[in-house]
């Protein structure tokens, strides 16, 4: 027994350190020079450390004729995907929900429809949003890629709640319903807390997602309004220049914190037995 | 009408419901009518009306990139899902041992998912290169033949991008699965255990049959990855060596924007939904015929 | 023909109406204002472009630049999303025959007066007047030149090789590859990239006759590309795609920079630009040598890429005003100057004078050798860098090159049929 444990280990370290490798190689490029790195190729050791990188990614680097770094971008993200990521993840609940458990005339279709929308290629959205953005006249606003990010959002919440919901023993909302209660109060008291693994799925998939979004964030913001993939873009693509890897190793690093910070926090809604106290 | 003699308390619910759904639904079929539309219309720069029939579809059927697209997705898709689920799952039970360290290892399989993808690909671009990557830092240990130019070999290009694909995927897929496994009923579990049943019969038997909604859930959210694998690929390989590795999303994109033909580039966009709609339709197909059956059965 | 429809112009004003925000509202009305929508975000385009605003703010305007960061094709998404939503920029980035292709879906301004004030249209190449005044008049103004044929060869592969000086035809390039070849050394140091890969076949066809390349990449004619001179190119193309690293794969062609300085790699076909590169990657004008890369006739040869803006038509007499004065200033000297030091480009203007220290010998030399090219019509437009064609055909031809760039199992006749295949189907 304690051996297969041992093994168990062996391999969980292996194959962590297989995904850790190309995060190991940004790593270590955040903290080389541009000299550095086209002196001694792409992957390598630093030759001496360049902290410096990640103080000018942050504050310093001039992107968009701005000399502020990636900070004011940063903000930019959080207040988009912050809300799309809540509103979706609360009616993608409230959908799955009421598609599983309470049950309406139609259901199946609409989720068959619904869930059709995460086919949708981001290529062939991108003209009709640009017109129906235009029509509300959120083009170039943050609610508009909010409004984006939430509807597009819809069809995977709905898709990964509905999925997990129909695990939720039916008699439940018998005895519910024959209490005499509403759609509602059932939502509140019975449903979402059963939730918080499926939750934090969604808001993981939804916030990375909206997080890392590029195609709209940069046709649909402008200038110093635009997501902060946008700036990482700024430093990455360039025909004529090279680019400059260490500044951009060093802001990618920056750019995914807050996504890492979502999977460490929300890890603690992951425990088994939080479903149900009557398990235990 | 019956909605008005309903109470307010009737009629939130309805229109909590039916709002969103509206508006999805608005999105799903009135995007995809539109696009459908501008693939019968000469279109260049911007959508533009007019009819020029099926001329948009002969001319992508035609060109060779299309074509190499299609085998491609049929390749990568099936490898890419078949590789992540294998890998998600694998890592979902590995986790649920009640590891010490859970919470670091689960954010590890997760990462990737959280860097910028076209960063990612083109790191994996570094590494997966014979000159600069994995292969010359081997060679440099000492191991002097070992070879892996799989990235610049037209033949196996393609399976470089379901390798970063899969690391990429592979840690949601964990994460709802091991949100599926924490939902299994621990009591049934130990049932299974006092009954003598091993591991494997207890995955089998009851851990599987609890989760397999949620397979439905990877499916399909693998598949929408599959299909839409864009700035991963094209950060990595770029469509090479030559255009022997582009895929579909790449035709669509490249068509519309890079050389705007939007009518042509929709035209693609469309025959990549008839694609999905062939993997789709017959699964749908064989669900109406489960309920049915299971309804007449009960 | 295009859907610019009562539709779009509802629109139009209906988001002219919102994007009037009481801060915009309240500004003098009367001063010179330009909204302006480039790529260029980052590294020395950045700086250039910025000096750019500055001097326009100084000249009394004011300048709202609002670059798109990423690829060409991203700046152009967001164009085309602000034209459809009627709000165009009063001035944007665009190339080409594009230019031409993109001034049909949008009313652009005549800029005429200005350039004959400027006497511009005397001072730039003709191959540049037609593109930037593509339906007779000037809508569009180029900004920075560079010239795509220029070799840089490795001090220290030259010196193992115990060359000396550039080779001058393609049988001296041969020569030297094949000496470096013997010496271990990789000859070609080029990426692999599309465009890079596009443009090796380009400079060889341009190096081989440039009368050919006009004919047959600028006027796509049928004869020519079935050409001896196509042929050849595609020979000398195969030639070097032999002595590439078989391990470029996507690459930027700056991942290899380690391995050009280190001697390991010897001879990149490559723009200008790339001083600048060599520079920021902490080397020397010793540590390599460059010059035009090699032409078989003789006359300097010279390969255009061009920068420019086209100017979208405002109603509002700021944005007028402040097209004409951003016109002027681009046609100005010293602007030029600026602009062209900041960079590592060649100013667009071939009356200048290349002494000031902003400049380098490269880049006098490469001037030098426009106005030569020029006067001996020799100076032909870039495939690879979509100058030659609009977008669809340059797509589709760089295709065909790529594929025979990268599979060696095609022959030179083989690949000259592919491309003339290619160019048949989307004519």
């Amino acid at each position: 027994m304690r051996s297969t444990r041992a093994l168990l280990y062996i391999v969980v370290t292996l194959l962590a350190a297989l995904y850790l490798m190309p995060l190991a190689v940004v790593a270590l490029n955040s903290l080389r020079s541009t000299r550095d790195i086209f002196g001694n190729g792409m992957i390598g050791l630093p030759h001496g450390l360049e902290f410096d990188n990640f103080s000018q990614a942050w504050s310093g680097l001039c992107i968009a004729e701005h000399c502020t770094g990636i900070r004011g971008y940063m903000l930019n993200s959080m207040i988009m995907t912050i809300p799309a990521t809540l509103i979706s993840t609360f009616f993608g609940a409230l959908l799955g929900y009421a598609i599983s458990l309470w049950r309406f005339r139609g259901d199946l279709w609409v989720f068959g429809i619904i869930t059709l929308g995460v086919f949708l290629p981001e290529q062939m959205k991108l003209v009709p949003w640009v017109l129906v953005l235009r029509d509300l006249g959120l083009y170039n606003s943050v609610a508009g890629l909010v409004l984006i990010h939430v509807v597009q959002g819809l069809s995977f919440t709905t898709l990964f709640c509905r999925n997990y919901y129909v695990g939720i023993p039916q008699e439940l909302m018998k005895a519910a319903k024959i209490d005499g209660a509403g759609f509602f109060r059932i939502f509140w008291r019975i449903v979402l807390p059963l939730s918080p693994p499926i939750l934090i799925v969604t808001i993981i998939w939804q916030f990375t997602g909206i997080w890392n979004e590029y195609l709209y964030g940069v046709t649909f913001a402008s200038g110093p309004n635009q997501p902060v993939t946008a700036a990482l873009i700024a430093l990455a693509v360039s025909v004529s220049e090279a680019p400059q890897y260490g500044v951009q190793s060093a802001a990618v690093l920056i750019a995914a914190a807050p996504t890492l910070f979502v999977y460490l926090v929300g890890g603690k809604y992951f425990m088994r037995g939080l479903t149900a106290g009557a398990v235990k | 009408m019956r909605l008005a003699r309903r109470s307010p308390a009737e009629l939130l619910p309805l229109l909590a419901i039916w709002l969103p759904v509206l508006v999805s639904i608005f999105y799903v079929v009135g995007f995809t009518l539109y696009t459908i539309w501008i693939a019968f219309t000469p279109s260049t720069l911007m959508p533009e009306n007019g009819w020029v029939g099926l001329r948009n579809y002969t001319a992508i059927l035609h060109t060779r990139n299309w074509n190499i697209a299609a085998a491609n997705i049929v390749v990568y898709g099936f490898c890419f899902m078949a590789l992540t689920t294998f890998l998600g799952l694998l890592l979902a039970v590995l986790l649920d041992q009640k590891l010490r360290g859970e919470n670091v290892l689960r954010t590890i399989f997760l990462y990737p998912l959280a860097v910028s993808f076209v960063v990612t690909g083109v790191v994996w671009g570094w590494l997966l290169n014979p000159g600069i990557g994995i292969q010359k830092l081997v060679v440099g240990l000492g191991w002097t033949d070992f070879r892996f130019d799989w990235l610049v070999d037209r033949d196996r290009a393609l399976y470089c991008i379901v390798f970063a694909g899969a690391w990429q995927a592979s840690g949601f897929a964990m994460a709802l699965f091991l949100a599926g496994l924490r939902s299994v009923d621990a009591d049934l579990m130990k049932a299974a255990q006092i009954d003598g049943a091993g591991p494997m019969r207890i995955y089998r038997g009851v851990v599987l049959p609890t989760i397999w909604p949620i397979f439905i859930a990877v499916f399909v959210i693998l598949l929408q990855f599959a299909i839409k694998t864009f700035d991963l690929a094209v950060a990595l390989t770029a469509g090479g060596p030559g255009i022997s590795t582009v895929l579909p999303s790449m035709v669509v994109y490249d068509f519309m924007f890079q050389r705007g033909l939007l009518g042509r580039g929709s035209a693609a966009a469309v025959l990549q939904l008839s694609m999905l709609l062939a993997v789709l339709l017959p699964y749908a197909a064989f669900r109406y015929w489960q309920t049915r059956r299971a309804a007449r059965n009960a | 023909m295009p859907s610019i429809s009562r539709r779009t112009l509802l629109a139009a004003s209906g988001a002219a109406a919102i994007s009037q925000t009481p801060l915009r509202a309240a500004r003098a009305a009367d001063k010179p204002r330009v909204t302006v929508i480039t790529q260029w975000s980052a590294g020395s385009d950045g700086e250039a472009i910025t000096a750019l605003g500055k001097k326009f703010t100084e000249a009394g305007g004011i300048w709202q630049h609002n670059p798109v960061p990423g690829f060409t094709t991203d700046m152009m998404n967001k164009l085309r999303a602000q034209i459809l939503s009627g709000d165009p920029p009063a001035v944007s980035q665009l190339k080409g025959p594009e230019i031409a292709a993109w001034s049909k879906i949008a009313p652009t301004v005549n800029l005429d007066a200005d350039v004959k004030a400027a006497g511009y249209d005397k001072v730039v190449a003709p191959e540049l007047i037609k593109l930037h005044a593509p339906y007779g008049h000037w809508i569009s103004l180029p900004l920075q030149v560079y010239r795509i044929n220029s070799i840089w060869i490795s001090k220290k592969a030259a010196d193992k090789v115990g060359v000396t000086a550039l080779p001058k035809t393609w049988a001296e390039y041969n020569a030297i590859g094949e000496k470096m070849a013997k010496a271990g050394i990789q000859p070609v140091a080029n990426g692999g990239t599309k465009w890079d890969n596009g443009m090796i076949w380009e400079i060889a066809l341009c190096g081989i006759s440039p009368a050919a390349y006009r004919k047959a990449v600028m006027e796509l004619d049928a004869a020519a590309l079935k050409g001896p001179e196509v042929l050849a190119a595609f020979e000398q193309t195969r030639k070097m795609s032999l002595w590439m690293s078989p391990n470029t794969a996507s690459q930027h062609y700056s991942t290899f920079i380690p391995k050009f300085m280190k001697g390991d790699a010897g001879m990149l076909l490559m723009g200008g630009w790339v001083q600048g590169v060599y520079k920021k990657a902490g080397y020397q004008y010793s540590d390599y040598m460059t010059g035009p890369s090699p032409q078989d006739n003789g006359k300097p040869a010279f390969d255009l890429n061009a920068d420019a803006f086209i100017f979208w038509k405002r109603k509002e007499p700021d944005f007028t005003a402040g097209q004409h004065l951003l016109a002027k200033l681009v046609m100005e000297k010293s602007t030029q100057q600026m602009y062209s030091g900041i960079t590592g480009s060649l100013p667009v203007r071939t009356d200048m004078d290349l002494s000031d220290p902003t400049f380098s010998d490269a880049q006098r030399e490469a001037s030098a050798s426009l106005k030569a090219a020029v006067e001996d019509h020799q100076s032909v437009l870039s495939l690879a860098h979509n100058m030659a064609q609009p977008n669809q055909i340059t797509a589709a031809m760089i295709d065909s090159l790529v594929e025979f760039v990268t599979d060696h199992t095609i022959t030179p006749k083989k690949g000259q049929e592919r491309l003339v295949e290619a160019v048949d189907n989307v004519r």
